[in-house]
């Protein structure tokens, strides 16, 4: 029964703190694809994901404007690596590989601009307080870096360097603070709830255009999910259901506010999981925005998908097998 | 089941990979040497929202000057006398959309105004010897607006009032005399103006009252792009009159408070500025009228300076009334500008002082 407590909740973890989210709304998806939660001592987790951020709601506030002429696409890879130094303390990797696209359909013209290249990554450091709220709880707690490996120079066909939304990188270090709680239940031990939040803090990029400052706004998120665990096909499934509260400030450029960028967003997060062997999970997720309340007129989230792979190595004598 | 799940992650990536976008999709026109600018590559910018992210009006609809609600009195308007059409495009609306592809007539005209540098023209719609529209191209030039033709895909400099990169490199719009004023003075004017409507099928009314970048007009040294050079002999985000020959003289409105006309010389060519706290604008005095000696006397009419021959001239230089009746000064380029503006593109601008 503990074995399976425990792989339940190794389950429910994988599968929704692997998935991607947006730094800015258009931008590379680092925040929310942090946060593997740590497993027992030595074992290593990977994951592969793809995800795709689709931007075609061009909103002022609150009002959705009648215009679906701008179509902001992100398109990432994205690579991460958990390693669990002790049964506490574990520190994970992400890596990225992003196209993004910029495409304008108007009078008869479609003009797309795009880039393409490693982005951004993140280094976390995490640390496990297990039980924290009763039995089957868990608190973690991490803070780490985003590391700007991306480009920021990248230019267009002709040759004119891509503002600052479109580049790969952002030629910053960020402060990365994360955290997730997460709790089962008695009554039905496969059942889960779980938040987590993650700040980040960004720095300046001090060559931005080589004579300007851009600073991304930092950024809060907050997610509230639940899960469950069936068995479907004679595998393990996990479908769930997530909602995600996301904060952006305004980005600086030169000192000063820069508007039409920052706002508030809400959205739901509906997934699914499966086991395919028991190290390997195949997960898909689908984003839906709820509630968008953008600064100024900006284009905002229409819709995101999320799937990918996650493999677990599990130090040799602890694998579990319930096949 | 793993095949399923294999053949289902192919098909959703596929399915997101957005119809398989080549590099540039700007296929109904022909592709020039891209990377070749007349211009340093370097100070062209990305704006950010894309070409044709910020779109042209190219259906524009109009209003009677006393249909019109949302004008204030002290609102900037962009004025054209053209074709016998009289035509007022308030800044409200070109801060939004920038490029009117517009007819007067049946003639065609693009008004332009780059909200970044506060600068307003107005162009014939012709592009290598074509009736052509024209549209954002969401790049900018030291902050000022980069236009495109839509027959060649070439990009304009909006204040250098030349063309700068594709097939036509090098050429120049013919360009019309505009006035940017504010909405009183030019309903003084023209009465009878029409006034660029609201209704151009992109926002809806209410979307033309917020002014798209923040503090931009209020904070002097905040740029969204930054400029070089910076001359601060004014403040950078002063509006004042330029004419261009060459280089730029400036004259400040508060040198025409109630009412001035003046003769200046620039660069070998004797100039008529006239104008007050709201309005200048400036004429060629050419042999013809050399001998004349003018008077500002603008008192809520077309008329708005006379000489001493009895005639009385329009704000674009038209003779209403007098002798010459039908007698048209020359304007030369010129254009209201923020102060950095005129200073970067034309650095060190001689500045007029009583």
């Amino acid at each position: 029964m503990f074995l399976r407590v425990l792989f339940c909740f190794c389950l429910f973890n994988c599968v929704f703190f692997t998935h991607a989210q947006t730094c800015c709304s258009g931008g590379i998806p680092l925040s929310n694809n942090i946060g593997l939660a740590p497993l027992e001592k030595g074992t290593l987790q990977v994951g592969i994901h793809y995800d795709y951020n689709n931007l075609n709601t061009l909103n002022f506030g609150t009002e959705k404007l009648d215009d679906n002429s701008r179509l902001r696409v992100t398109h990432s890879v994205l690579l991460n690596a958990n390693y669990d130094i002790t049964s506490r303390l574990s520190i994970e990797g992400l890596f990225t590989w992003v196209n993004q696209r910029r495409k304008i359909t108007q009078f008869d013209n479609e003009n797309l601009e795009q880039s393409s290249g490693i982005g951004d990554a993140v280094l976390l450091l995490k640390y496990n307080f297990s039980n924290t709220f009763g039995q089957n709880s868990s608190l973690n707690i991490g803070a780490g870096t985003k590391i700007p490996l991306g480009s920021t120079t990248e230019k267009n066909s002709q040759g004119i360097t891509l503002n600052a939304d479109l580049q790969p990188g952002s030629n910053v270090w960020d402060l990365v603070l994360w955290t997730l709680m997460s709790k089962n239940f008695n009554f039905r031990p496969s059942f889960g709830v779980w938040s987590q939040i993650t700040y980040r803090s960004t720095g300046t990029n001090k060559e931005y255009l080589e004579n300007s400052t851009y600073k991304f706004g930092n950024e809060f998120q907050a997610y509230l999910g639940f899960s469950d665990q069936f068995l479907m096909f004679n595998a393990l499934t996990n479908p769930g259901i997530s909602f995600k509260y996301r904060h952006a400030e305004k980005d600086m450029i030169s000192g000063f506010d820069l508007d039409n960028t920052g706002g508030n967003w809400i959205s739901v997060i509906p997934d699914f999981s499966i086991y395919i062997k028991p190290n390997i999970i195949f997960s898909t997720q689908f984003e839906i925005p709820l509630y968008s309340n953008v600064d100024g007129i900006q284009l905002t989230p229409t819709y995101r998908l999320t799937t990918g792979l996650l493999f677990r190595i599990l130090p040799k004598k602890n694998i579990i097998n319930l096949n | 089941m793993k095949k399923i799940l294999i053949l289902y992650s192919i098909v959703l990536i596929f399915s997101c990979s957005n119809g398989g976008d080549g590099k540039n999709d700007n296929a109904n026109t022909p592709q020039p040497e891209p990377e070749v600018w007349l211009i340093d590559k370097n100070k062209v910018l990305d704006g950010g929202p894309g070409k044709d992210g910020i779109p042209s009006i190219d259906n524009p609809k109009f209003v009677e000057a006393q249909s019109q609600v949302y004008i204030n009195d002290n609102d900037l308007v962009v004025g054209v006398k053209y074709n016998n059409e009289v035509k007022a495009y308030p800044h409200d609306i070109l801060n939004w959309h920038e490029i009117v592809n517009d007819a007067f007539n049946d003639q065609s005209l693009t008004i332009n105004y780059c909200p970044l540098t506060g600068t307003a023209f107005g162009w014939q719609s012709m592009s290598n010897g074509e009736p052509s529209t024209f549209g954002v191209s969401g790049l900018l030039y030291l902050a000022n607006l980069i236009l495109y033709d839509r027959n060649t895909d070439s990009n304009w400099s909006q204040m250098l009032l030349q063309c700068v990169n594709g097939d036509l490199m090098g050429d120049f719009p013919t360009t019309v005399n505009v006035i940017e004023t504010n909405w009183l003075t030019w309903k003084n004017l023209y009465p009878n103006t029409k006034v660029l409507s609201r209704d151009t099928g992109f926002y809806n009314d209410s979307h033309y009252n917020n002014y798209p970048y923040g503090p931009y007009l209020t904070v002097d040294d905040f740029f969204i792009f930054q400029v070089f050079p910076l001359n601060s002999t004014l403040p950078f985000k002063q509006r004042v009159y330029a004419i261009i020959n060459n280089t730029a003289k400036v004259y400040q409105f508060s040198d025409f408070e109630g009412g001035n006309a003046i003769v200046d010389s620039f660069n070998g060519k004797n100039y008529l500025v006239v104008g007050n706290e709201n309005v200048i604008n400036a004429f060629e005095l050419t042999n013809d009228f050399s001998n004349l000696n003018f008077e500002y006397c603008f008192n809520d009419t077309e008329v708005f300076f006379k000489d001493n021959e009895g005639n009385n001239w329009s704000i674009f230089g038209n003779a209403i009334s007098g002798p010459r009746e039908g007698q048209n000064l020359i304007t030369p380029k010129s254009v209201v500008s923020f102060w950095f503006a005129i200073a970067a593109f034309y650095p060190d601008p001689e500045i007029y002082s009583n």
